[in-house]
């Protein structure tokens, strides 16, 4: 068990190591085609585009980390984006007040799908995709598609559009949710836990854990950060409409898959996770600049992912073809080269 | 070792892919950096990147492009997600673009970046959706409601020789562009064509199945109405089917607003006989000319008209570049377009 949980450590590590070297890859080359790729200007906006689903990613690790997912976050963060709006504007609350209501909503929001997962003992999946409609859905309902929240004043648009001591407002945020997240997950036992209950609920159960309130904690903690990341692009954009954030949720989970957390949960880890969106948005921001048409930043990321994921799985099927059929390992081998 | 393999093939794998263009982006930057007077670079912005309507605008983006020497982007969402459009823009601001031509999918919203944009030096144009009058120099307009509420009826007058009952197919009684062109068909009709008679107004509500039963009721009521007029795209086929339907294809004739694929087959068949657009091709062209010309500033604020490379001259209303009189797609023509 002991030299079981090293090797997933090193693998781990070696995930994040080729992921870090795939980053570097592509910085570099898309520094050398691209037009001014590399000034400061450019590394801002890909800190900013990619904050809010990188919140998002970093909300699922824990998730996907217990085994479960969380389908409904781009959903809630259109919801919460509206709802931030109406506060605002049509109940009349000062900013932060506002903001602060949504995240109390956004909590609440995990609440409902952390309620029907651990007391009905749902499948995350199935929860958060009828969240994911019933969210997207309120959202539309509330504004009738139609209605959108703009016209915010500029200390609030400063969160999403300006620098605050040397780099982009939001970015601030995101180091500090990423460094809490980090803690929780490598530094405490909560993290502890979270692998344990992915690896095997019922024995993470037999062991004495509170496993409900763990996995209650991680959606809530979801809720939380993606109205938080609501309210960011809110102020990216300059407006809040019900459609925001369409599609964020599968971003995020590509991410963090990338990033090495399993699909199945018990292994993952948080820095793998910022890799995983960084790679992606350094490629999706690259190709503009290396004046490749947007469609191969889709193709590319799928590609990526496949790869790093059978990188991961190469090394486990060559073992066992080579046990199995020890005189063709070789071979094999040499295919691969070639 | 198989690590280092992978690392050696995604690498790989991101290059290659690049490669394909990046002789095309290098060449583009020499011509910048040799030669006297810098190429310009025009970036044109649809609503969707997969949508016909905006191919077609692209076509004469590229035309114009062509002719004038740019060095045109035609880049847009691929993806529903609103954040797209503004996340372009930023990326063409880094990029270094000298112009920008929008057309907005959120008003407000990208107002945001394309006010970033002109604020780094960038000039600003929109088509075909306007933005916020303070984030851009020009709207190329691409019809006003009396161009369409008068093409219109003019198309109708001719169809029937002046003379007779028509009916309109409105998208719904109450929504504020449809009245508008209303307005202007009845003020055209009271000008010059006052022996055609307006004898119905039905709301659709943009439905092909209700336009098509409101016909069908118009058609049993009125045995004497001589032609529809659809104010709405789905309108068109819809009281297409309603006369085809009725057997009434010699008698009653069918024109309105729409795309032409979506009437072509009708069109063919003698049940429609005119579908009123503008050319998107003619559109995107003169967004890239309008766009040069604010770079080299040859076109300035305040400025009467236009003149637009191969199309000729353009009138200028206020900061709105006016594509002119809507374009009739009918029987010989309709093939040429797709979109």
């Amino acid at each position: 068990m002991n030299t079981d949980k090293h090797g997933f450590k090193k693998l781990l590590f070696r995930h994040e190591t080729i992921l870090l070297f795939v980053l570097a890859a592509e910085w570099l080359y898309f520094n050398s085609v691209g037009r001014n790729f590399g000034s400061l200007d450019n590394t801002f906006d890909i800190m900013r585009h990619s904050v809010e689903i990188g919140l998002l990613a970093l909300a699922m690790t824990p998730i996907i980390l217990t085994g479960g997912i969380d389908l409904s976050v781009g959903s809630l963060l259109g919801l919460s984006a509206i709802l931030f709006g109406k506060l605002w504007r049509d109940a009349g609350l000062p900013i932060p007040v506002a903001a602060t209501c949504t995240i109390i909503i956004g909590a609440l929001a995990g609440g409902l799908n952390a309620t029907l997962i651990t007391w009905l003992r749902l499948p995350p999946l199935i929860v958060t995709l009828g969240t994911f409609s019933l969210f997207r859905g309120l959202a539309a309902a509330i504004t009738h598609g139609a209605d959108t929240f703009t016209n915010f004043p500029a200390t609030f648009l400063f969160l999403g559009q300006e620098r605050w001591l040397g780099l982009p407002t939001q970015a601030w945020l995101f180091i500090g949710v990423a460094v809490v997240l980090w803690l929780l997950v490598h530094r405490t036992t909560f993290g502890r836990s979270f692998r344990a209950i992915g690896f095997a609920p019922e024995g993470a159960r037999y062991a004495g854990l509170p496993v409900e309130r763990r996995v209650a904690m991680v959606y809530v903690l979801s809720g939380i950060i993606a109205a938080l990341a609501a309210i960011i692009y809110t102020a990216r954009l300059g407006q809040a409409k019900a459609d925001a954030g369409t599609g964020y949720e599968l971003f995020a989970i590509t991410a963090v898959v990338l990033g090495g957390t399993s699909i199945f949960g018990g292994m993952g880890s948080v820095p793998g996770t910022l890799l995983g969106v960084a790679a992606i948005a350094v490629l999706n921001n690259g190709l503009v600049h290396a004046r490749q048409p947007r469609e191969v930043a889709g193709m590319l990321t799928g590609a990526l992912l496949i790869l790093a994921l059978s990188s991961s799985a190469l090394p486990k099927m060559l073992a066992s073809l080579r046990a199995r059929w020890q005189p063709s390992a070789s071979d094999t081998q040499q295919n691969k080269t070639a | 070792m198989n690590r280092i393999l992978t690392l050696l093939v995604l690498t790989g794998l991101v290059a290659a892919a690049s490669c394909s263009q990046s002789s095309d982006s290098s060449s583009g930057n020499a011509a910048n950096s040799s030669g006297g007077g810098k190429k310009i670079t025009i970036a044109l912005l649809p609503k969707s990147k997969g949508n016909a309507y905006f191919i077609s605008c692209n076509k004469g983006a590229e035309k114009a492009a062509k002719e004038l020497g740019v060095d045109l982007i035609f880049d847009g969402p691929t993806d529903p997600d609103p954040a797209k459009q503004n996340e372009i823009v930023e990326n063409w601001i880094t990029l270094g673009v000298d112009a920008i031509a929008a057309a907005c999918e959120n008003k407000e919203g990208i107002s945001t970046a394309l006010r970033k944009a002109k604020s780094k030096g960038i000039k600003v144009i929109t088509y075909d959706a306007d933005a916020l009058p303070d984030a851009r120099e020009f709207f190329v307009n691409q019809a006003t409601p009396q161009g369409i509420g008068y093409a219109l009826m003019d198309e109708a007058a001719r169809l029937c020789d002046s003379n007779g009952e028509f009916a309109v197919i409105t998208g719904s009684l109450t929504a504020a562009n449809q009245i508008e062109w209303r307005k202007f068909i009845e003020e055209r009709r009271a000008a010059i064509y006052s022996n055609m008679k307006l004898i119905a107004v039905r709301p659709c509500d943009d439905l092909k199945d209700k336009a098509q039963s409101e016909t069908t009721a118009l058609l049993a009521a009125y045995p004497d109405l001589k032609i529809i007029v659809s104010t709405t795209s789905l309108g068109v086929p819809g009281a297409a089917e309603a006369i085809k339907q009725a057997g009434k294809t010699d008698k009653v004739k069918n024109i309105g607003l729409g795309l032409p694929n979506e009437n072509k087959r009708y069109v063919h068949e003698d049940v429609t006989q005119s579908v009123i657009l503008w050319k998107t091709e003619d559109l995107g062209y003169l967004a890239v000319q309008a766009a040069n010309a604010v770079v080299k500033g040859t076109l300035k604020p305040g400025d009467k008209t236009f003149k637009a490379g191969a199309l000729g001259e353009y009138e200028i209303q206020g900061d709105n570049i006016m594509l002119g009189k809507p374009f009739i797609f009918n029987k010989t023509n309709i093939d040429q377009f797709d979109f």
